[in-house]
Parts: structure tokens; C-alpha cells; sequence
């Protein structure tokens, strides 16, 4: 059954919006609006400004997060320096690294808006995009042209795809948002399983290129990225983005309801071959068949290397200060996914600059591992606290076992369901959500799921606790990582740990009933 | 040990599966999945009488619930009276706020308060509409709301299905979230269902009646809610549904923690 566009105008009221008046274009009416007040900006308007990185903060009274979109996250010194002044300027001075790479202020006022995008332009960043149906932050591997076992360097396609899709009005009234990672890095880094589409680098005959996955996405509906099976010229990469945002934008089916709106729908409807075969015909040509080898466990980064040091950036919270001193410690700086940073070509004495600034780089692989959702006090979702109850549990773990035994331990913890710190892929994964007690009273809690991973082959977490009240949750989650420590084998990771052991067992371990499924 | 209702990932998969699907097959699933412990909420809007003539269709022993703040419109006090007779089973449950707390409310801030500031309309809000709620939900395994995809541009993803995490993660189902406004009139002419009269004096929202007005034509329908306010937190300035959970965070960041 075909869709018509005046079936999509009636059922969805974001695509009325998106035609009624370009998103992008609200750019042009910022002084219009600040004239007028943020008392009189119209919600619509508010929802437009999304593509332009921007969302109300809590309560939504008037200032706005921003996102700085950071394709690769690769950062000049002189950017990272920028940034940090806009935060201590026009924020309150602090600011979030963010699993795709980008770099978060917040308290922005309406009024102080053209400043800010006229200085982040000067210091060549954007943030078209960040938000909204767009081409949202492209991902890839943060030592990208710097790891000594890269297959080669993807900087220059992924720099050419940021270029074409980023504020091109084409590729910003998609049905909805579009994640994209490109790697060539040893290990595909960039959780290519979790993308819309990613790229992963690979070498046929000595020949450079790509084989790509497909529909992976977590949010209410997650979905593991399937493989397309083809190879893709290192010369084509460009062209087969385009094709498959291509065939999925111009599918009305994909408008009808945002519900069903993100890529991963079109992949669980059409399959991989489907998918396929629209890009062929799109483009007039065939690929070759091609599998990608198996993907080794991916990095984090952390540490000293060669040509850089990872550093641990605990809950991803680091102040404009820190940014303007980071900038002094070298010519480039790189975010990765884990809400850490990498400091390219650093200065002497480095790890000691670091400690003085509060960012050392022994923080321990649990903190650098750890990530959390911005959440309270910030986001309007959120129902619980985020970052700072994760820093409970890296306390918590911390004081409790000796360090060296939680390296390679990943916590990943989100105030809702919209998963933006993939509690679906960590090893100890929280969502949050409420309970009540006995006298009524509303109490924070969360949902433990276990049994996820982004190593391969990565899987989707099951909850396995459910509404652990937040005042019970050390114990549970001290209880299932001592329950790892003395019961691993050699070398296993949590998640292994959690696919041999029953849920009986797990709730053993963390002293609470396991959560048990209705049959359907 | 007893078992879960469902779970994120399910509802997930649910939400997706039912969308494009009719507002009764969605209803007949949930009150066949969760009766007794189930019920639709209405604020006698014309989503939730709706609501409430399709699930009394398809179920009269369903039950109903609505918050009665105490300063409701004498209009909507008259269509709960309509209701009663037309639908003679109903079990309709009028949810009263806690009278000390209305009394302490209104013994430090005046029955009036609403006029005085966004924080005293909030405390209002909190005290004669989200309590209630809140206690109410807490006796339910899934709740049924009238919310609509088309109310509100930060409305377009509602799912069908959801986990109401807000509330003790009960399930909460929205099964009009793809229907439009025009629709569900419709459905009242077509089905005859009993709305409130307020509607034909120009009424876009029908809330408590010192705090909701007529608009006139060309006006701003925000106009029509807490017209006197600034610096009142966006998204609540028409249907300001309890059912969003949006409320309840500006709420919380507000007024900071519960004032129960």
C-alpha cells in the first residue's frame, strides 16, 4: 500500500512543521525572536531550533543546551579553546562530552544566541544538525591517522560526508535522525553496530574500502546493525551514504509515524538484501559480495600511546576552564564515545598538567569506561538522577574492590528509555524509573539490564532487576561485579559471565528477585 | 515470585506493532491483557470521552477515572451527570484531592493563589490534580489516556504502548495517538458522544475554571490557559495533560522535591 504525502501530513505533525516553515531557516528569525521574548516564541519554533543543536533545558524556562556537532571528534586546539570560552561566556562554565563525539553547554540564553553560532563559525564548528531529523553527528575512531594498526586513515571521507550532509537542507528533513560511523581502525571502534549505517574498513587484494552495516539503533526500539554484504570502493563510500539516506528519505512510508520512522524500521521491513538492491538500482550499479572479517573487541583509547594519551573524563563533565587548559597541551584533541578525551601529539609533562587540572590520567578504566546520560538536573525526560548517581557506583565499586580487578567493567546508566548512554550495549546497563513506597511516596529506582555488550558479537541487554529502588542499588550491583570477580574464569568479561549464569543465579549474587516475563 | 507485565523491550516491540492499527483493537488488547487493574483516565475533554465510549463498547464494566480538582466548571460537572445516564454501568471513579492538604494550600495562599505566581499555580496543580493521580496510579498495573499525537508539536512520538516510568513503570497505553483532532470529533458525532458544552462557547481546553477561558477566533489558542502568566514553563500553555508526565518535571525542577 502506497503512502501519500497527504497521509503523512495528517498523521504526523513534525513533517507539517518541517513544511510549514524550514526548521533550518529559523536561523533567519533568531532576531525576530529574541526581539519578541522567549515568553512568545510558539513550542514550534522551539521544536525548529533542534537543528540547530539547541534544546530547552529544565525547567523549560528560557535557556537552551547546545550541541557542538564534532564530526569524528576531532578538534584543533584552537576549537577546543573556543568552546571552553563560550561555556565560561555564555553558559555557567561547564560543559558534557557525549557518546557521539560532540561537546554539550548548557544555561544558553536566546538572546545570546547569534553570538555564540557567529563564534563558533569563527572558530569553523557548527552545530546544524545537532538535534532534529537531520545527519546527526558523524562517529569514527578518535586516534583516526594516529593508531599504528589502522588499516588507513578515514579522516578525509568522513571529513567529505560532514561536509555534504551537515546544514544541507536535502539531508535535513529526513523522516528522522540518521547516525552514521566511519572506522578503519583495527577494531571498528565507533560501535558501528549501534548506527543507522556505518562504514568499517577493510582491505581486498591490498585494495582500501568498506563493508557496512545497516538498522542498528537502541532508543524504545533497540535494533543490532545487520551486514550489507557488499564492497564498497573506498572512492563509492560517499555515493552508497547518500543512496541509502537516498531511498529511506524518499520513502513516505518512513513519514507516516515517527514511531516507525528510524532506518532500522526499513531494515527490519525490506532485510539487508532489500536494502541492498535499492542501492544498486539507485545508483546503476552492482556491488561485489563481500563479508567483513571478524571484529576484535574494541578499544577505549585510555592511557599512553605513541603519538597520544587517553584521558579518563569522569561522568564526561569537564569545566570551560579545563577545556581552555586542555588546549594548551597540544595541537589536537580528540572526544571519543566514552565521554573521554584523547590528546594528540601532547606537551612535556603532560600527565602532570593533567593531574593539576583535575583530569588525571589514572583515574582507572571504570571511570573511563563508565558513561551516563545527562539527565538531572538538565534534561526534561530524565526521571532520575544520571551522572551523578553513576558517580555513586564508581565510588561504590572503587572502595570496594581492589581497581586492577574492574578494568574492562563498563557501566552504562540513562535517566529514561531513550537510551543516549546505551544502556542496552553496556555490561551493567540502568534505566532509570520510580517506584513508590509503602506510604506513597515516589522513589528513584532503576532497572539493571544485563547480558548486553558492543563486543562481538554484540547483543542486546535483557532487564534482568527490575525497580531496584536507588537506595538498594549498590548493593545489588556491589553484589553481581563481586559475584564476576571470584566466580570469572580467566580473562572473562562480565557479559560472559552473565551468559553462563542463570537468572536464579544473578539474583543470588545481587539479592533480589529476578525479574520473570509473562508468557505472551 | 510474580511476573513482570511487560518490560521496555516488549512494550517497544508492541508500539510498533500496533501502529496503523484501529484505537479499539489497542483498547480490546490492554483490557483483555489487564483487567481489573486497568483503567482510562478522562478530564472530559473530548479525547476522553472517546476513550471512554469505545471502551464501554467494548467492556461497560471498564473502569474510569478522572481527577476532580474541587474548581471544575460547572459545564463539566453537568457532562459527568450525562455520562452517568448514558452510560448506566460505568464505574466512574472522581478522584478528590486530600482535603488537609487543600485546606493547608488554601489557609497559606488564598483559595486564589493561581493569580499570584506560576510557583502557586503549580503548587495547585500539584496538590488538587498530580496527587491524586499519583495515588490512583499507584493501585493500577496500565493506564489508558486520550493523548494525541496532533495536540502538541513535542507530542508527534507518543507511542501506543509505553512504560510509565514516571509512575512506577505501570504500562500506559494512548491508543488515539494517531488520530487527529478532526477524527475524533467525528467519532463524537458519529457515535453521539456526550461533550461538554463549553466546546460551542469557545473553549479550545477545558480545565479548572478559574484558570481556563474562551478564545476567540485568530487568537492564540495558548491564550485560552494561565493567560496571565510569564515565565511559566513552555509546553504547558494549552492541554496541559497530566497524563504527558511533563507536568510532573517541571514540577520536580520547580518546586524541587514531592510536597506530599
Amino acid at each position: 500500500m502506497s503512502v501519500t504525502l497527504e497521509q503523512v501530513l495528517k498523521r504526523n505533525s513534525v513533517e507539517r512543521l518541517k513544511r510549514e516553515k524550514s526548521p533550518l531557516a529559523i536561523l533567519e528569525e533568531l532576531p525576530a525572536l529574541i526581539a519578541a521574548g522567549y515568553e512568545s516564541v510558539p513550542e514550534e519554533d522551539i521544536v525548529r531550533l533542534k537543528w540547530w543543536g539547541l534544546y530547552h533545558d529544565k525547567p523549560k524556562i528560557g535557556t537552551f543546551m547546545l550541541r557542538v556537532k564534532i564530526a569524528g571528534g576531532l578538534l584543533g586546539s584552537k576549537q577546543l579553546r573556543a568552546i571552553g570560552e563560550l561555556s565560561n561566556e555564555y553558559g555557567r562554565g561547564d560543559a558534557e562530552l557525549t557518546t557521539r563525539q560532540n561537546v554539550q553547554l548548557h544555561y544558553i540564553e536566546l538572546a545570546a544566541l547569534p553570538e555564540v553560532f557567529a563564534r563558533l563559525e569563527a572558530a569553523g564548528l557548527t552545530s546544524a544538525g545537532g538535534c532534529g531529523d537531520t545527519v546527526r553527528n558523524i562517529t569514527g575512531c578518535p586516534v583516526a591517522g594516529l593508531a599504528q594498526d589502522e588499516l588507513f586513515d578515514t579522516t578525509p571521507i568522513l571529513e567529505e560526508a560532514a561536509t555534504l550532509f551537515y546544514g544541507n537542507p536535502d539531508y535535513s528533513d529526513l523522516p528522522r535522525k540518521f547516525k552514521i560511523s566511519i572506522t578503519a581502525c583495527a577494531d571498528a571502534c565507533a560501535a558501528p553496530e549501534i548506527n543507522c549505517v556505518s562504514l568499517i574498513g577493510a582491505l581486498r587484494g591490498g585494495e582500501e574500502g568498506f563493508g557496512v552495516l545497516v538498522g542498528g539503533g537502541l532508543s524504545s526500539v533497540p535494533r543490532i546493525a545487520r551486514e550489507l554484504g557488499i564492497w564498497v570502493p573506498k572512492g563509492e563510500a560517499i555515493d552508497v551514504l547518500a543512496a541509502i539516506l537516498d531511498e529511506w528519505r524518499g520513502d513516505l512510508k518512513y513519514r507516516v509515524s515517527r514511531v516507525k520512522a528510524r532506518l532500522k524500521f526499513m531494515v527490519d521491513d525490506i532485510g539487508p538484501e532489500g536494502m541492498r538492491g535499492r542501492i544498486e538500482t539507485r545508483l546503476g550499479r552492482r556491488f561485489d559480495d563481500f563479508a567483513l572479517p571478524p571484529r576484535p573487541r574494541a578499544s577505549n583509547h585510555l592511557g599512553v600511546h605513541e603519538r597520544y594519551v587517553g584521558v579518563p573524563v569522569h561522568l564526561g563533565l569537564v569545566s570551560g576552564d579545563q577545556l581552555i587548559a586542555l588546549s594548551e597541551l597540544g595541537p589536537e584533541v580528540r572526544i571519543t564515545r566514552q565521554q573521554n578525551l584523547v590528546l594528540v601529539d601532547p606537551v612535556d609533562g603532560v600527565a602532570d598538567e593533567l593531574t593539576r587540572i583535575g583530569l588525571p590520567l589514572d583515574a582507572g578504566e571504570l571511570r573511563g569506561n563508565a558513561i551516563a546520560c545527562t539527565g538531572e538536573p538538565h534534561c526534561n525526560f530524565s526521571v532520575t538522577e544520571t551522572k551523578s548517581r553513576m558517580d555513586g557506583l564508581v565510588r561504590l565499586l572503587e572502595a570496594r574492590f581492589p581497581r586492577g580487578q574492574l578494568d574492562g567493567l563498563r557501566l552504562h546508566l540513562d535517566g529514561c528509555p531513550h537510551a543516549c548512554a546505551q544502556h542496552w550495549v553496556g555490561d551493567l546497563g540502568f534505566q532509570g524509573t520510580t517506584v513508590r513506597d509503602e506510604g506513597g511516596r515516589r522513589l528513584q529506582a532503576y532497572d539493571i539490564y544485563l547480558r548486553g555488550s558492543l563486543d562481538r558479537p554484540a547483543a542486546i541487554a535483557r532487564p534482568v532487576f527490575r525497580r531496584v529502588p536507588t537506595e538498594e542499588l549498590d548493593d545489588a550491583v556491589a553484589g553481581l561485579v563481586g559475584g564476576w570477580i571470584e566466580g570469572r574464569a580467566e580473562g572473562e568479561s562480565f557479559r560472559d559471565f552473565c551468559d553462563r549464569t542463570t537468572d536464579d543465579e544473578l539474583a543470588v549474587l545481587a539479592g533480589r528477585e529476578a525479574h520473570v516475563r509473562r508468557a505472551a | 515470585m510474580s511476573a513482570e507485565l511487560l518490560d521496555d523491550l516488549e512494550a517497544g516491540e508492541l508500539s510498533v506493532q500496533f501502529e496503523g492499527e484501529e484505537p479499539d483493537t489497542v483498547l480490546a488488547w490492554a483490557l483483555e491483557r489487564f483487567s481489573p487493574r486497568i483503567a482510562i483516565s478522562t478530564a472530559f475533554q473530548t479525547d476522553g470521552a472517546v476513550l471512554l465510549h469505545m471502551a464501554y463498547e467494548l467492556d461497560p464494566s471498564v473502569r474510569v477515572f478522572s481527577v476532580d480538582t474541587g474548581r471544575l466548571p460547572q459545564e463539566t460537572y453537568e457532562l459527568v451527570e450525562q455520562m452517568r445516564e448514558r452510560y448506566p454501568k460505568l464505574q466512574l471513579d472522581l478522584l478528590s484531592p486530600d482535603a488537609a492538604a487543600v485546606g493547608a494550600l488554601v489557609g497559606k495562599h488564598g483559595p486564589n493563589l493561581f493569580y499570584k505566581s506560576v510557583e502557586n499555580r503549580l503548587l495547585c496543580c500539584q496538590v488538587r490534580k498530580v496527587l491524586p493521580l499519583q495515588r490512583y496510579l499507584g493501585g493500577l498495573d496500565a493506564w489508558i489516556t486520550g493523548l494525541r499525537r496532533d495536540q502538541w508539536a513535542t507530542r508527534s512520538d507518543i507511542r501506543k504502548v509505553e512504560i510509565d516510568h514516571d509512575h512506577g513503570a505501570i504500562v500506559k497505553l494512548n491508543p488515539l495517538a494517531e488520530w487527529t483532532e478532526d477524527e475524533v470529533w467525528e467519532y463524537v458525532r458519529e457515535h453521539e458522544v456526550p461533550v461538554n458544552p463549553l466546546y460551542e462557547k469557545g473553549f479550545t481546553s477545558i480545565g479548572c475554571a478559574p484558570c481556563t477561558r474562551p478564545t476567540s477566533a485568530g487568537e492564540d489558542l495558548r491564550a485560552g490557559r494561565w493567560w496571565w502568566e510569564t515565565g511559566a514553563p513552555k509546553e504547558c500553555g494549552i492541554h496541559c495533560a497530566i497524563e504527558t508526565g511533563g507536568l510532573e518535571h517541571e514540577l520536580h525542577a520547580l518546586l524541587g522535591d514531592d510536597h506530599d
